[in-house]
């Protein structure tokens, strides 16, 4: 019997086994995709976290304990490869003299670097100017002493007497808050910022300079084992964290008591873990809802053969065959489907693996490659079991042989719209959501240091009702329209169908259940593509917005303490080619109370010309108003959250601010008055800092002195411009263009991975809304080929033809459309609102991607038209015999 | 006039003659030449129909010529794939002939130029089964921009006619098989055509039932005073024509007339005037 039913099968009913296995080859290439994706991107996680650190482990050495035999203990660990000793000292302060005034500094710490250590640990030093070795200043301490290679400092030492020091270079340190963190201590109890003042010194150097003090003031000098670990570590974020935790507790275990471990390596993992978290959640999120729409489609592509399939299996019925029988018929239906839709989307994985990331894998090793393919491919399967197989079982079961052969089959409303199960969805929706709020929508928790890790799956049904609710309900609006608003699609059939519009409509009334599934699933698909798009366009919009605040324009030019460029410089920096305008930024550093925070002076009518502030970095205000204020009202502040809640101020109050005179080099007091909260701003560090007018600096404080210039390129060949800039100011001033800070910012999330699930999901979100517009009606209308047959047979003209196929095809695009755009839009708001912990920083409004929308729009509309204009034309083919046949 | 011609005939359609009478009925026998001014409703010359091409053509129809005119009423008659559907179609205008030429010289143009002028009664009642009896009825009549109230005035007498009036809301798939084809015929009879053409109509009916719906037929053909043309195998269903046109292999057979013609006769057109009983027995 199956040697017979198989070749008939294939022959008679190819459209409608493609259709379906396409379907299942959709969900399967979409989930084995994303799956490899993400095991890829969680790969990357880890090797770009290894990358962030220079110094995996810096070992504290107990008091009293010899700092050498720790040494020696971290060298003899087995996954260490490189270790060096690096010497602590606290000093009361530091001190030079330059044209003739004398700068001191508070209290600073005296660092003993080893030789090589800069080439051990690149990235822990990097030189500004002069050499880079000998005695080195930090950035802010040259600053602030006023120093440069070459000057002589004075380093003082606690009861004993000041050594003086000559400097040979001045340097950043990058990686300042782990360096100088307090090793073993909680996270409250580290220091808020590192230490404004640092110099280094030779470590034979150091030792002679600390040895005096460790002997009066043990508690002042202490010493770490920086340590470079072997990095073999596993893929996952998570797994490699809980290894190198591990290995740093079995150190300190060995250690009796002597090491603890300050484990930058874990940190940075910590955060990649959450990072991980969030990717598996976004994959959620996004791709699993794809994945069920593609199965969704395969279902409307199954049930629009379903009668056809009833009636086939009624006459096999008639003439003998058993249920048994009937079930092995569609088990090899399901069969064929299942086997096609996974081979094909298999192959479109590989495809799209090698186009979009040039590897099959999707960069991810072998064995996760051919776990999601295993998995996608019982998805798959799963797949077509729900929704060929269970179908036709139900049918074999439940219906008699004269109910088989009924062409308009009598069905009950479902269950679902009795019970209203999408009402009830669509509430739970809005209070999971509304539960998510009250949790700040923190959806990962990696608490630092503890192994585990906890994600809030349960937000996810959010979403997930929403979708259910809203996709039932847009079923129970279109069944609505078309059974008992037939009048309703009469008048709207009326300008295309004439006479007969009362005739078609009704006739769709009656056969509306194939009409009602394709409008919901290209309600669901465009849902899908709207969200997903806008989704990941708000993202981009935030990860690039991220990138403008940390460069702070296009392109950036920073003073280096050696070089200073006046505000006049400005001009010549807009006469570079490409420059489209140029915003000198003040930075200075202010004392409130003790408190050390930089503050950066504006021109508050013109600095939104070349960087975009959003509304969502202020409170007290929009953007624009705030500019405004402080343009109106020049001694007005914008203070950070923190500073606002230590010191207990109320808009209006009086902040002084002690700041370095430009005339006299001594701090002066300048007032000024709380205005707003500034959390985010362009070059602005994360922590606290001030906004202010620059003229009002300038003339408080008698200095005019630029720290930055923003440059605006608009948009375009930001490296190209930064290159002719560095070429005029010179290698001393340090030029940043936003191409290159865009690869280098953000967490791992940002920088890498929604990239690639983006292009994925964009793609498979077209694919899947050109199938619901085109394939589910065009079989659905392959399934009425009789009727319209009949029609031309009775004389209907190619008007009235296509007045029965657009009218169909307009009201299912129609409601579609409609739903899918309100439902893609409610749900960009929620996916925006439950996922905000993804976004840095927060965006204030949702970015539209216009150009998407209209090739999906366009997409879609050829989609329906070509679907028209071939059922039409295939109507008027072969019309006798399928008036008999069908 | 009912003029079908010796296929091997070459001759043209505005000088043929029937060189022979291949079956005769009752009062419509004696149509002979053409008269000045042409009132066939349908007219072949010298029709073939093949289809498929080379090797793998099949020849449906050879080289027929035939008239059809007002009032007619022809059974073509012949064995399964002998090539009558064919001829129905083309007489239809539902397929184009291969070689010869169709005409339908009282119908003002081709038919499917107009719904109504023509009627089709298929095999397997052709109903389209999301539509009720009563749309069924009024969409020939709709296609063919007959205003709204009219169509649907026009099927309700059709459909009471034919005593389907308790119908008129049920769907195709709750009739049985002689009502659906009663309905076909209503959908006929409503749009009023000048020629009806039906294809094997009762071949899936019962005995009792295909007497009753080919009795409908010519009732309604007389009516609407429309020709009718049936292709049958059924030689009771040709009895009740007054023309027989035999069959045979794509050829309009003369060599079977004398036959046919003892066979047409066992029923007479007195038979059929009388039974008009149209509405019993109607069960699939």
């Amino acid at each position: 019997m199956i040697r017979i039913w198989l070749p008939a099968l294939l022959r008679r009913q190819p459209a409608r086994l493609l259709g379906a296995a396409i379907g299942v080859a959709i969900a399967v290439a979409l989930l084995a995709s994303l799956g490899a994706f993400l095991a890829h991107a969680k790969a990357s996680m880890t090797g770009r976290a290894v990358r962030s650190v220079s110094v995996d482990w810096q070992v504290q050495a107990a008091q009293g304990s010899d700092p050498a035999k720790v040494a020696a203990l971290v060298a003899h660990t087995a996954s260490v490869q490189a270790s060096q000793i690096v010497g602590f000292t606290q000093a009361p302060g530091l001190s030079a003299t330059t044209a003739g005034s004398t700068q001191t500094t508070g209290s600073a710490v005296v660092l003993g670097l080893p030789a090589g250590y800069t080439a051990t640990f690149p990235g822990e030093i990097r030189t500004l100017t002069g050499r880079g070795t000998g005695v080195l200043l930090a950035q802010q301490t040259a600053s602030n002493l006023h120093a440069a290679p070459g000057s002589h400092i004075t380093i003082q030492r606690a009861g004993l007497s000041p050594i003086a020091v000559t400097v040979s270079g001045v340097v950043d340190l990058p990686q300042a808050n782990s360096l100088f963190q307090k090793v073993g201590a909680p996270v409250g109890a580290q220091p808020s910022a590192p230490p404004d003042n640092v110099v280094m010194l030779p470590y034979k150097q150091w030792q002679q300079v600390s040895a005096p003090v460790a002997a009066a003031r043990p508690d002042l000098v202490s010493a770490q084992i920086h340590a470079r670990l072997g990095h073999a570590l596993p893929n996952d974020p998570a797994a490699a964290y809980s290894t190198v935790i591990a290995a740093a507790h079995n150190l300190e275990a060995r250690s009796t008591g002597t090491a603890t471990v300050g484990n930058n390596l874990g940190a940075a993992l910590d955060a990649a873990r959450g990072d991980a978290a969030y990717a598996q959640v976004l994959f959620l999120f996004l791709g699993l809802p794809g994945a069920i729409l593609a199965g969704l489609l395969t279902a409307t592509v199954a049930s629009a053969g379903a009668r056809r399939r009833r009636g086939e299996q009624a006459l096999l019925r008639i003439r003998g065959a058993s249920q048994r029988q009937l079930l092995r018929l569609a088990a090899l239906e399901a069969g064929v489907i299942g086997l096609v839709g996974c081979v094909a989307g298999l192959g479109t994985a590989l495809v799209v693996g090698t186009s979009a990331f040039g590897s099959a894998s999707f960069g991810a090793t072998t064995s996760s490659a051919l776990l999601w393919a295993s998995l996608a491919v019982a998805s798959g399967l799963a797949i077509t079991g729900a929704a060929v197989l269970s179908p036709a079982r139900r049918d074999v079961r439940e219906h008699t042989i004269a109910s088989g052969l009924e062409e308009i089959a009598t069905r009950r409303y479902p269950w679902w719209a009795r019970y209203g199960l999408d009402i009830a969805a669509l509430i739970g929706a809005g209070l999971v959501v509304n539960a998510a709020g009250r949790n700040g929508y923190q959806l990962v928790l990696a608490p630092e240091g503890v192994p585990t890790i906890s994600v809030s799956y349960w937000a996810l049904a959010g979403p997930a009702l929403l979708w259910l609710g809203a996709g039932l309900l847009v079923w129970r609006l279109v069944d609505l329209l078309l059974g008992r608003g037939r009048a309703v699609t009469a008048v709207l059939l009326r300008p295309f169908a004439g006479r007969l519009a009362p005739v078609l409509s009704s006739s769709m009334s009656r056969q509306r259940r194939p009409l009602v599934k394709a409008a919901t699933v290209l309600a669901l698909a465009i849902a899908f593509a709207i969200s997903t798009a806008s989704f990941n366009a708000t993202y981009r919009a935030q990860a690039e917005a991220d990138a403008q605040l940390t460069n702070g324009a296009d392109v950036t030019v920073t003073e280096s303490p050696a070089a200073s460029l006046g505000p006049n410089y400005a001009t010549r920096l807009a006469a570079v080619p490409g420059v489209t305008g140029v915003e000198p930024l003040q930075h200075r550093y202010a004392y409130v109370g003790t408190d050390l925070q930089d503050l950066y002076g504006v021109r508050p009518g013109s600095i939104r010309s070349v960087s975009a502030l959003q509304d969502s970095y202020f409170q007290g205000g929009s953007a624009a108003a705030l500019m405004h204020t402080l343009q109106t009202k020049a001694d007005s502040i914008l203070v950070s959250a923190e500073t606002v809640k230590d010191y207990q101020l109320h808009v209006g109050d009086l902040i002084n601010l002690r700041l370095v005179d430009g005339r006299t080099h001594q701090l002066v007091t300048v007032g000024f008055h709380y205005v707003g909260v500034v959390s985010e701003f362009p070059t602005a560090p994360k922590d606290s800092f001030f906004i202010t007018n620059a003229a009002y600096v300038t003339q408080k404080t008698g200095s005019n002195a630029v720290g930055t210039f923003l440059v605006n390129t608009g948009g375009t060949n930001s490296s190209a411009v930064a290159a002719r800039v560095r070429a005029l100011v010179g290698p001393t001033v340090n030029v940043t263009d936003i191409s290159t800070t865009r690869g280098a910012v953000g967490s791992s999330l940002t920088s890498v991975d929604l990239a690639g699930l983006t292009r994925v999901e964009l793609a498979f979100a077209l694919i899947l809304a050109a199938a619901a517009g085109g394939l589910v009606l065009a079989l659905g209308l392959a399934e009425r080929r009789r009727s319209f047959a009949i029609m031309n047979a009775l004389g209907a003209r190619r008007r009235h033809l296509r007045a029965a196929v657009a009218g169909e095809t307009l009201l299912v695009g129609a409601t579609g459309a409609l739903g899918g755009v309100m439902l893609g839009a409610l749900l960009t708001q929620t996916l925006v609102k439950v996922l905000t912990g993804v976004f840095d920083p927060p965006p204030s409004a949702i970015t539209v991607p216009w150009p998407y929308l209209a090739g999906l729009s366009m997409l879609i509309v050829a989609c329906l038209a070509i679907v028209t204009v071939g059922a039409v034309r295939v109507s008027g083919r072969n019309l006798l015999p399928t008036i008999r046949r069908l | 006039m009912t003029t079908p011609r010796n296929p091997s005939g070459s001759s043209s359609a505005s000088n043929s003659a029937p060189a022979v009478q291949p079956c005769v009925n009752g009062s419509s026998m004696t149509g002979t030449a053409r008269a000045s001014s042409d009132t066939a409703v349908a007219r072949c010359v010298a029709v073939g129909r093949t289809y498929g091409t080379g090797d793998r053509a099949v020849v449906a129809v050879y080289d027929a010529t035939c008239a059809v005119s007002a009032r007619d009423r022809v059974a073509i008659i012949g064995p399964s794939g002998s090539g009558k559907s064919t001829l129905l179609h083309l007489l239809a205008g539902l397929e184009a002939p291969s070689a010869g030429q169709i005409s339908w010289p009282a119908l003002g143009g081709h038919p499917r130029a107009g719904a109504h002028r023509v009627g089709l009664v298929f095999q397997a009642a052709s109903l389209i089964p999301s539509m009720t009896v009563l749309e069924n009825v009024e969409l020939p009549m709709l296609l063919a921009d007959t205003p709204a109230g009219e169509a649907r005035q026009r099927a309700r007498s059709a459909l009471d006619l034919l005593d389907l009036d308790g119908l008129h809301r049920d769907l195709p798939q709750e009739l049985s098989g002689g009502q659906a084809q009663r309905v076909v015929i209503a959908r006929v009879l409503a749009a009023r055509p000048r020629l009806i053409l039906a294809d094997e109509p009762t071949s899936h009916l019962d005995r009792r039932t295909a007497d009753h719906v080919a009795d409908v037929l010519v009732q309604v053909s007389d009516e609407i005073d429309a020709a009718l043309v049936i292709a049958t195998h059924d030689r009771a269903v040709g009895g009740r024509m007054r023309t027989v046109w035999p069959m045979h292999d794509g050829r309009l057979h003369p060599a079977t007339a004398t036959l046919l013609a003892d066979a047409c006769t066992t029923r007479s057109t007195a038979d059929m005037s009388s039974n008009r009983g149209i509405t019993e027995g109607d069960h699939a």
